[in-house]
């Protein structure tokens, strides 16, 4: 639905527009197995590659660049950094992620930028941020942007985003303890599933942000209510698959290298 | 406590008064049902906003990010069926209205502690909140096709609570220092704080909402599971403490000044 608002940088479209609504088929049970044929346990397969925008071919401005596709969700990301700070802290970096939803990205249209992304633009750079070695970079700023291109499935887009801005970080050459991974999964009849589209979209789902080599949680996001015991299961299985997903993006970068 | 709000609540953690203060009021609206929204459910809208008095670095634009996090947190606990409340007895007619909870907080101090105190004054409002009665015509016309219309009742003593607020939940806040973390940080220890990590518990002891804040390290997976042992554990304390207080507040007369610990102000 487009805004009543006169928004005057734009062309504006009619004042009230009501996009057509689809009954939505939305996965009634497990046990009738995902309609994309997938394993409750399985990601849906990874393209990843560093250095898109900011390899010799293309003006490079970018110090680094990402390309992150996970089935149907697709992400792009540049790091610019390190650059002077405008409010310079004299002991450690400032680090900053943009997040931004490319307008046609979700199934409702919206152009301008609400309060979701800009809580999740901060959200990001508190989980990413431990990754980074902020003290080797005194009064500058690392500014990460990124731009959902497709989004499918809220929890699996974020858990998307933070391997992309990870992977583009580590091609922009940043000194970091380790790359971040993350994956998320959706409760289901009591069941955990990994990654789950739009379609599967649970009402209690968690994401979890894991670096294997220094063992340490730098997110945590649960949505929905749940009990203490699914709770850990939940954060046990999606730490387990994180380590995978790690398996991908230091392949990607190695690629790049190569 | 505020007349105009249909329910409110504030509260304030310190000694002797001198401490993060919250005050959250809630009010109701009817809302017309739009095409693309659920059918029969209503909705919680929450909003957080840090005065300028609080902290000299909230000035102008300066609370700016903060308030949308506090804001989203408080979204994220609050506005759904995590919360408790049964969001399809909010509907008044499906398809076409429904109750809209606007959850506002204004926060008046800050010395640490400002989700767990949100929260807390949020729950005690939202338990406090009397939305005035409806009443429901359906008449059905020449096609068999129930056409409904409501009314609002105009009496202020014939008023309803809102069905489930016993169910919502308390946030318990770890801040990680060093290898280990504290409850309930003041405002120097959380000045020292490298990771913090907000659980919401619900009565039921579940869990409702799990959140990490602070960019400086993360969690080792042990002390993740710990702390979320820990969260079960402080939060049935939690409950029992805060019924007490409730209880105290909403039966002080005018005039009372409740003692220091957490505490809750009766009516002005």
């Amino acid at each position: 639905m487009s805004s009543a608002v006169n928004d005057r940088r734009r062309i504006n479209g009619p004042a009230r527009s009501v996009e057509p609504i689809y009954t939505a088929t939305v996965m009634d049970s497990v046990a009738a197995g995902r309609s994309d044929g997938r394993g409750l346990d399985h990601m849906r397969p990874i393209y990843a590659k560093a250095g898109p925008i900011s390899d010799g071919q293309t003006t490079a401005s970018a110090s680094g660049s990402a390309f992150y596709e996970q089935g149907s969700i697709r992400i792009s990301c540049a790091v610019y950094g390190p650059r002077s700070a405008r409010k310079p802290n004299a002991r450690r970096a400032h680090f900053v992620c943009d997040f931004q939803y490319a307008p046609f990205a979700c199934s409702k249209r919206s152009h301008t930028q609400s309060t979701d992304e800009h809580e999740t633009s901060l959200w990001l750079s508190n989980t990413v941020g431990p990754a980074i070695r902020l003290e080797m970079y005194p009064k500058s700023s690392i500014d990460a942007y990124v731009t959902v291109i497709e989004s499918d499935g809220k929890m699996a887009t974020l858990a998307a985003t933070i391997n992309c801005i990870s992977l583009a970080l580590a091609d922009a050459g940043i000194e970091m303890y380790d790359t971040v991974a993350a994956c998320s999964m959706g409760l289901r009849d009591s069941q955990w599933i990994v990654d789950c589209t739009h379609q599967e979209d649970a009402e209690c789902s968690v994401l979890v942000a894991y670096m294997p080599s220094v063992d340490e949680v730098t997110g945590v996001l649960q949505t929905g209510k749940t009990t203490l015991e699914v709770h850990e299961q939940g954060v046990q299985l999606c730490t387990n698959v994180c380590v995978r997903v790690y398996a991908v993006i230091c392949r990607a970068l190695q690629a790049s290298v190569e | 406590m505020i007349s105009q709000a249909n329910g409110s609540a504030r509260c304030r953690i310190g000694h002797l008064g001198l401490g993060t203060d919250v005050l959250v009021g809630i009010k109701a609206e009817v809302n017309t049902w739009a095409p693309g929204e659920p059918e029969s459910l209503g909705s919680i809208v929450c909003n957080v906003e840090c005065s300028p008095s609080a902290a000299q670095e909230f000035e102008g634009r300066g609370a700016e990010d903060l308030n949308v996090e506090l804001t989203q947190t408080l979204d994220r606990m609050f506005n759904g069926p995590q919360s408790g409340i049964d969001m399809a007895k909010l509907c008044i007619i499906p398809k076409q209205a429904y109750w809209v909870l606007h959850v506002d907080a204004l926060v008046l101090d800050v010395k640490g502690g400002i989700v767990d105190a949100l929260v807390w004054a949020t729950r005690a409002a939202l338990l406090s909140t009397k939305l005035p009665r409806v009443v429901v015509e359906s008449i059905a016309d020449e096609d068999g096709n129930l056409q409904s219309e409501f009314d609002v009742v105009d009496d202020a003593e014939d008023q309803v609570a809102i069905e489930g607020v016993e169910n919502l939940p308390l946030s318990v806040t770890f801040n990680q220092i060093g290898k280990r973390f504290v409850i309930d940080a003041s405002e120097q220890e959380e000045a020292v704080t490298q990771a913090s990590l907000t659980v919401a518990v619900s009565p039921k002891l579940e869990i409702c909402a799990v959140q990490k804040g602070g960019f400086l390290r993360g969690f080792p997976p042990s002390l993740l599971s710990e702390i979320m042992q820990t969260a079960r554990r402080v939060a049935r304390d939690e409950f029992a403490k805060f019924k007490e207080l409730y209880e105290t507040a909403a039966s002080n007369q005018m005039g009372d000044e409740p003692s220091t610990g957490s505490t809750f102000l009766g009516a002005f």
